[in-house]
């Protein structure tokens, strides 16, 4: 069962279509998860794979970036992933269709909400997916299967907040060490300087003092 | 230096450039933005409020009135609201009165002032009101106050050009960078010339911070009574007929949606799914738990099934023509309604032509006939049953608000009824005695506000937060909503049509204020899927004498208030309550004017100039159908005069207590009005008394939703035949109600000023030209407010009774 769908632009986050299965007889609290697609839309960028499956808790979200949109579904667990990558795959083609050139251009969240009425349609085909053309259609995708990256949902969204904190602690210790370096070294000079002068300051005395006291 | 600052500048220019070219694109929609010439801005607020001194405040309004003595207190014209006493540039861009107005102009300074001056404080709004001008902007970042949320508003300070100071709580804000450019002016480094600063009225276009779930789409179910008595009064031809001349224009985009449900005894579903041949009804008799037939295809997308919609609406009337049922199933219908709009949230329209006896949610007739003329306590004004207010809930948590046509001739128990309309932000639609054949008036009355019920503009899981300055407090909210967590308020829809009041008390003195100010912010969803918010803002001086505190009393608002308290105090307390509540309001404050503002004390009754027609509108109440007593009226018309009363906005809820009487039958072209090349009359507003007839005149009273055209028996035939097409007065027919369109100047001039008195206002109000003999001559008298009746007392009567009690 396909429960969200969610279409944003990759560049900012902003969401442009969405639509979720509000059923009676599901009764789920789908605020959680709607919260997180939201935060996954935001952290994707153009480094992120095309296509990934994120594990959370006992659902997965399928993403597929296409064209600097991105595609996003949460379902159960036990949706096939072909089934969900041939879904996101048709909503696309229909996506950029009718949308595609004004995807940049668009500030106002939810500029596209009428494709709802599509994302309901195909919803509905794929997931009465008893019939004999889904699975031939999935058939001939079975070679995308290798390059679907499967990961944890925590760890995407972690991911950019713990490499950045690492990044910010390696420079901070970078540049920490180096000051300690040259303070070392700024440290042993004078130090050097002082034992220098101190054995300077002894001999003169001595000179000195064999100057007046012996002659 | 300089150099290197403008070099800073220039530089964060050129990053923010891919920020800006949206934002300037976005800011064609600005549709007008008011530049108020040269002048000082709201950051020169205090030195010039210090400078001006309330002797600028019209010394008009404390003039000393002997109510007693003087008669003519109606203005010509209608009253017009009182202008707060600010500098001129602060109050030429101050909020517009309808949609935001204040009981006091002039706020009082501390709560004890407040308590001397025995005046109610209040605020009434009308925040969604159909406005020709409205900016709209879309920016990136929505400037708020980090510590109360207030949206930045023209009575902010700036402190330089990179701080602005909150003017509800006082906190210093930064002020962000994006704000800095002025896209209309193409300028940089000026923020107060930024439209959210110059207008008090605006709507921003909401990110996606604003929104819980993507914005919902419309979606609009009907329920429908086809028992037999429902089909006897014809309505479901009109409302047929009505939904398909106006099913392209129903507010919403290519996701609206549509329903369909009809229940006598047993509740009737049709499915729509698109490529069936013609619409399939599914009976449901299972009433006691209700369930939905099937999953989906109940509720159909409007613009793919529009043909089925169109088959089903043409085939309705006659489906349940030869219906014997004569029960009602109502509790069960509304929780099937419930159940197929909750995962969407939306708009339930429901029509009901007799009192529900079956199933849950069943009524009984509580009103006894021989009560109705009783000048005792007036009982059942509460509701009989809790279920219908616990359903208004469950659909306000589901964002689905539920409207309610009444169209019956029996007791309905509109008080237990009305309460599924009052908290889910629903509005209540009252046709007494309606029949397709036995009163025309009524059926085209219904027509025209059908017209306008589906074609005027909706807000979706909207709502709405009113924040005043610190030291303020609001206390009592009126009108139909769910109020969530004490300041929120809770509106599944919001419409054009529905104002709100809220009552307010000074915890905290005001001071060191010489302002305050009072902000609504509606969040709502269009019907084409825009999250927006509305912001309206409101700004009033603080006085500290009780003199200043008079001279600024808006008395349509005082007793727009007064109303609505005063039907609160009839459900909980009791109708006798009220009145005597409403009189001593009247009592106390010309009291207090008495003894605290009047220098020299003078024999009579003495008001001030703004405070005249105070007890004219008191009494005005004490006779309305809402708070009456000895007078017949019915249960369910007293209850609805209620409902009026506490949601309709000022000004239509002032012409429901005050009407006005115009003299048509010698209209000129003298001061006439230039509208659109037309040229319409302008009578004097004459005073509510069988004095000001006469026998040799024709006269138009308005009501609100309700047009008297009297014709005095002797009335000149000139008016009879160019007006009306007849030759005599015995050839007025009986009940006409319609201005027949002849090409006379004088039919010309009344369709005229008719007209222009109906366009004001986005409801639709019936006409009946009456003679002497005819029936509503009764209703037309019952509004001469000013005369005796059996069981109440004329004006001057009322007023000499005020005196008594002021210098006892």
């Amino acid at each position: 069962m396909i429960l969200l769908t969610m279409v944003a632009r990759v560049a900012d986050g902003l969401p442009l279509a969405a639509s979720i299965q509000e059923d009676e007889q599901s009764g789920r609290d789908l605020q959680q998860y709607q919260s997180q697609a939201k935060q996954l839309c935001r952290k994707l960028n153009a480094q992120s794979p095309d296509r990934c499956t994120l594990e959370a808790g006992d659902m997965n979200f399928h993403y597929l970036i296409a064209q600097g949109v991105c595609y996003l579904s949460l379902c159960e667990a036990s949706f096939p992933k072909k089934m969900a990558f041939a879904y996101l795959e048709d909503l696309h083609n229909e996506f950029y269709d009718q949308y595609g050139r004004r995807v940049p251009t668009v500030t106002r969240p939810y500029s596209f909400i009428e494709f709802d009425t599509y994302i309901q349609k195909m919803k509905k085909s794929y997931v009465d997916s008893r019939a004999r053309r889904n699975l031939g259609s999935i058939n001939t995708e079975l070679q995308d299967v290798q390059r679907i990256m499967v990961a944890n949902i925590e760890e995407v969204l972690q991911r950019g907040e713990a490499l950045s904190a690492l990044d910010t602690k390696a420079s901070n210790l970078t540049s920490l060490s180096k000051k300690y370096r040259s303070d070392a070294k700024y440290l042993n000079t004078r130090s050097t300087y002082a034992k220098v002068a101190a054995v300077a300051v002894f001999f003169i005395t001595l000179i000195i003092y064999v100057r007046f006291w012996w002659l | 230096m300089k150099n290197m600052e403008l070099i800073q500048h220039l530089l964060k220019m050129l990053k923010t450039d891919y920020l800006l070219n949206p934002l300037q694109r976005q800011y064609e929609n600005v549709h007008r933005v008011a530049e108020p010439p040269g002048g000082p801005g709201p950051a020169q607020l205090s030195p010039s409020l210090a400078a001006m001194s309330l002797q600028s405040s019209t010394p008009e309004a404390l003039r000393v009135v002997n109510l007693l003595q003087e008669r003519n207190l109606l203005p010509p014209t209608p009253v017009p609201a009182p202008t707060p006493c600010l500098p001129q540039d602060l109050q030429k861009i101050n909020c517009n009165p309808e949609v935001f107005r204040c009981t006091l102009t002039s706020i009082p300074q501390t709560q004890s002032l407040l308590n001397k001056a025995k005046m109610p404080l209040g605020l009434l709004l009308h925040p969604f009101k159909d406005l020709s001008q409205l900016p709209v902007v879309t920016s990136s970042t929505i400037v708020r106050c980090r510590s109360c949320r207030t949206y930045i508003n023209p009575f902010v300070s700036f402190l330089d050009q990179r701080r602005w100071k909150c003017n509800l709580c006082y906190r210093v804000n930064d002020v962000p960078e994006e704000f800095m450019y002025n896209p209309v002016s193409r300028s940089y480094g000026e923020p107060h010339k930024r439209p959210e600063v110059q207008n008090a009225t605006i709507e921003f276009i909401a990110p996606s911070e604003y929104m819980l779930r993507p914005p919902q789409p419309a979606v609009y179910l009907f329920v429908l009574d086809v028992s037999h008595n429902a089909v006897e009064t014809g309505y479901l031809n009109v409302f047929c007929q009505s939904l398909l001349d106006n099913i392209n224009a129903l507010p919403g985009d290519s996701r609206t949606k549509v329903g369909f449900i009809t229940f006598d005894s047993t509740i009737h579903f049709y499915n729509l799914q698109e490529g069936l041949s013609q619409p399939q009804m599914l009976i449901v008799s299972d009433i006691e738990d209700i369930f939905l037939p099937t999953p989906d295809s109940l509720l159909v997308n409007l613009n793919e099934c529009k043909e089925l919609v169109q088959d089903l609406l043409k085939s309705l009337p006659t489906l349940f023509g030869k219906t014997m049922e004569t029960q009602s199933a109502l509790g069960s219908a509304l929780q099937a309604a419930f159940k197929l709009l909750s995962p969407t949230g939306g708009r339930m329209s429901v029509f009901q032509t007799q009192l529900p006896n079956l199933g849950v949610g069943a009524l009984q007739s509580r009103e006894d006939p021989n009560q109705r003329a009783s000048a005792k306590d007036i009982q059942h004004l509460s509701p009989a049953t809790d279920f219908y207010k616990k359903l208004a809930l469950d659909c306000s948590g589901q964002q689905v608000a539920v409207d309610l046509f009444l169209l019956s001739a029996q007791y309905c128990d509109l008080a237990s009824l009305g309460c599924i309309s009052r908290y889910s932000a629903g509005s209540v639609y009252y046709y007494p005695s309606y029949h397709h054949q036995h009163s025309p008036a009524q059926v085209e009355r219904f027509q025209k506000d059908l017209k306008r019920y589906l074609t005027r503009k909706i807000g979706f899981e909207a709502v709405m937060r009113i924040r005043c300055t610190k030291g303020l407090s609001i206390h009592t909210f009126h009108g139909n909503f769910f109020v969530r967590s004490t300041d929120l308020l809770s509106l599944p829809n919001v419409n054009p049509d529905a104002g709100f009041a809220v009552q307010m008390s000074i915890e905290d003195n005001l001071d060191d204020m010489q302002v305050v100010s009072f902000q609504a912010a509606l969040l709502y969803t269009s019907s084409k899927g825009e999250r927006r918010i509305r912001v309206h803002t409101l700004c009033l001086p603080v006085v500290s004498s009780l003199s200043d505190i008079f001279s600024g009393a808006d008395v349509q608002a005082m007793t727009g208030l007064l109303a609505c308290m005063a039907v609160d105090r009839s459900v909980t307390a009791s109708l006798s309550d009220a009145r005597d509540a409403m009189t001593n309001a009247a009592i106390d404050s010309l009291t207090s004017y008495r003894q605290s503002v009047l220098t020299i004390q003078q024999p009579g009754l003495l008001a001030p100039a703004c405070l005249r027609l105070f007890p004219l509108y008191i009494l005005a109440l004490l006779k309305q159908k809402a708070f009456r007593t000895g007078t017949s009226t019915r249960l369910d018309d007293r209850v609805f005069a209620m409902c009026q009363l506490k949601y309709q906005p000022l000004f239509y809820a002032m012409l429901m207590i005050h009407p006005a009487l115009y003299r048509v039958d010698d209209l000129t072209d003298e001061g006439a009005l230039n509208i659109n090349e037309r040229t319409i009359p302008q009578p004097r507003v004459l005073q509510l008394s069988v004095e000001k007839l006469s026998r040799e005149g024709a006269f138009l009273m308005d009501t609100g939703t309700v047009m008297y055209l009297w014709i005095g028996r002797n009335c000149h035939p000139n008016f009879l035949t160019q007006v009306l097409g007849v030759p005599n007065y015995a050839a007025v027919p009986e009940n006409l109600y319609l201005l027949p369109e002849l090409d006379t100047a004088e039919s010309q001039r009344t369709r005229a000023f008719v007209g222009w008195l109906r366009d004001q206002r986005p409801f639709y109000p019936s006409l009946h030209v009456i003679r002497d003999e005819s029936q509503l001559k009764a209703n037309f008298m019952q509004n001469m407010i000013e005369d005796r009746t059996a069981s109440a007392l004329s004006y001057y009567e009322f007023l000499l009774h005020l005196q008594q009690q002021i210098s006892k």
